[in-house]
């Protein structure tokens, strides 16, 4: 009876020591290190670790997980930048707790938000990082609606405007257009886009009654594609990878029809009145205490002109980055 | 005299086979549909991670670049936090099912353990999740890590491993026992030399169930919060780690982004189903193995 137990013992441990063996290979990652010597990261030569805890936005996440990756392959392998993406109001939370070191934002920072951070004693800093267009998506086949006006599409979203009880058709919003309902999509409330479409573009009138708000930019793209009656709105970055799958509304903002493009997302672009830019809030607190984080932040205006394009952002100038790099090594 | 019509019988005989028929029919489709849904579902994924599947993909850390993305940290993240769930579950699960079955006399208390215990099993994962952030990573203060993922998994497949370790001593015939009394042991001796080694393959097979919910669980970690991005590999209890549910989680919500991305989702759901078919089958051989060797 004991040999049984024995031998069973065996197997139990083995499932372990297997799975600890594979254990040993892995490089020493100086994780939670957080070694706060006084040393300041000035050059970026110096071999740094620890970590770097970033949440918020998902419209910036693509853009922050790049710089982050290039940071840790490129400058300092031992240090591990963790990025999430809960969306711009889920992430301030954590920020204003002292959970994170840096928080994406597609929207400025609020009042009550920066009252909550001095109740917390955190001290942040808010910078642009790039360039975002808030772009309107239709199905593919949709070949009626690839031009609106600006005003059009603030009405239309808008409650009550077109139609008392908000079933759209189409052709409410111009005769020829088919007598078909539009069905309206855009991220909810957890997100900075949904906040800067409803306070910026629309003013903070009532969204259409019935609109499909969702939480992962994945499903919205997923039910605009699939929706023939589809009008939503997203970050450029979700459109042009997606371009193949989404129909796009081009902007009469008084001059004739823009697309959003890199081009016309950039500063004093023809997209301007749509375009908004997305932000990081830095933990002063964090950069103090912790060197990476001063590093990594610098690091974050250093290429993000570079990585911009390549995850649909439009860069931002170079003084003002400059700028930043100058704000942030100046952090004593 | 006959007592039956057989005209009736007859008359009807034709539509009760039909019937019969139709109910075994209606059956067998049954029963097929979950496995038509099974291959459905392999056969998908099997296809999206021909060519995704190697060494590489095994052996590198993760990456936002698919091409040399690998899940070298999410299988790292799911080992460590199964040495946690192991040893925790076996120890607290085992000494319940113990007290139960051996020591508690059938009291009120005995029985409203027993039925919290079944109401434990029912409770959804996410709330277990929501337990392990206010509980571990909140008010212990030890963070997103995977000592504080490990407790809450605990949790959560711990009845799992209450209920079988019960059934397991539960069968242990009780001239066992009462031959060890017979001999001069006393409770805990008989419980040591006795009772837990014979029940040891059926403890040992809810152990291993445990750990293959516990291995494919998302939603606690989703509320724990897991980065999305975390390049560098566990090596503590106290790091921050992704694990590979977590990572087919994230690698399918962004192939959106990047459209290589479900491939690579489909490649860790692959790997993540082979680990849980040797955990099921290495449950069903000590089952059959070493059941009744006494």
């Amino acid at each position: 009876m004991k040999k049984y137990g024995l031998s069973m013992m065996m197997v139990g441990l083995m499932v372990f020591t297997v799975a600890c063996g594979d254990n040993s290979e892995s490089e020493a990652v100086g994780n939670n290190s957080n070694d706060s010597s006084n040393n300041n990261s000035n050059s970026s030569t110096e071999e740094l670790s620890g970590s770097v805890q970033i949440d918020g936005s998902g419209t910036v996440y693509p853009l922050l997980s790049r710089i982050a990756e290039e940071y840790m392959v490129n400058e300092q392998s031992n240090v591990s930048v963790e990025v999430s993406r809960a969306g711009t109001s889920a992430g301030m939370k954590k920020f204003i707790q002292g959970e994170t070191d840096l928080s994406n934002a597609s929207r400025a920072i609020k009042e009550e938000e920066l009252q909550e951070l001095e109740e917390n004693e955190i001290e942040s800093e808010e910078f642009k990082v790039a360039l975002d267009g808030m772009t309107m998506v239709i199905h593919p086949d949709n070949d009626w609606a690839t031009e609106m006006t600006e005003e059009e599409i603030t009405d239309v979203f808008v409650t009550g405007k077109y139609a008392d009880d908000d079933v759209v058709l189409w052709s409410d919003v111009r005769d020829e257009w088919p007598d078909e309902e539009i069905n309206f999509y855009g991220p909810n409330e957890n997100h900075g886009t949904y906040e800067f479409f409803v306070e910026v573009l629309i003013d903070e009138q009532d969204l259409v009654e019935g609109i499909n708000l969702q939480q992962e930019y994945s499903t919205l793209v997923e039910l605009v594609s699939e929706d023939e009656n589809a009008l939503g709105f997203f970050g450029f970055g979700y459109y042009t990878n997606n371009d193949d799958k989404l129909g796009v509304v081009s902007i009469d903002f008084g001059d004739g029809p823009v697309a959003p493009s890199l081009d016309t997302i950039a500063e004093d672009g023809e997209y301007a009145p749509f375009t908004r830019p997305v932000f990081t809030n830095l933990s002063i607190n964090s950069a103090k205490e912790k060197p990476e984080v001063k590093d990594f932040a610098k690091y974050i205006f250093e290429v993000a002109d570079d990585l911009a394009g390549e995850t649909g952002f439009a860069p931002l100038p170079e003084e003002e980055l400059n700028s930043y790099i100058e704000f942030i090594e100046a952090i004593e | 005299m006959q007592f039956m019509d057989m005209k009736v019988v007859q008359s009807r005989m034709s539509k009760r086979l039909l019937l019969n028929q139709m109910t075994k029919w209606l059956f067998l489709a049954s029963a097929i549909f979950g496995l038509l849904v099974l291959a459905v579902l392999l056969y998908r994924v099997i296809v999206d991670s021909l060519g995704w599947i190697n060494i590489d993909f095994l052996t590198s850390v993760l990456s936002t670049k698919p091409e040399i993305a690998g899940i070298k940290g999410a299988i790292l993240g799911t080992v460590w936090l199964m040495i946690i769930v192991g040893p925790v579950t076996m120890a607290l699960g085992v000494s319940t099912a113990i007290y139960i079955e051996e020591y508690a006399r059938p009291s009120k208390l005995t029985s409203f353990i027993q039925t919290n215990i079944s109401n434990l099993a029912g409770v959804p994962s996410i709330v277990f999740g929501l337990l392990g952030l206010t509980v571990f990573v909140r008010l212990f203060g030890i963070g997103s890590v995977i000592l504080a993922g490990g407790l809450t998994m605990s949790l959560l497949v711990l009845p799992i491993v209450v209920v079988a370790s019960q059934e397991a001593i539960r069968a242990v015939p009780s001239y066992l026992r009462e031959a060890s009394y017979g001999m001069g042991a006393t409770k805990w001796q008989t419980i040591k030399n006795v009772v837990l080694p014979v029940a040891l393959p059926g403890i040992l097979t809810g152990l291993i169930l445990a750990i293959s919910r516990a291995i494919g669980e998302t939603a606690p970690l989703v509320v724990i919060g897991i980065p999305a991005l975390l390049i560098p590999v566990p090596t503590s209890i106290f790091d921050r780690f992704t694990a590979m549910p977590m990572q087919i989680y994230y690698w399918t919500i962004d192939s959106v982004l990047v459209a290589e991305y479900a491939y690579l989702a489909a490649a860790t759901i692959v790997i993540l189903l082979l680990i849980l078919f040797t955990l099921n089958s290495l449950a069903i051989i000590i089952r059959n193995k070493f059941d009744r060797r006494y």
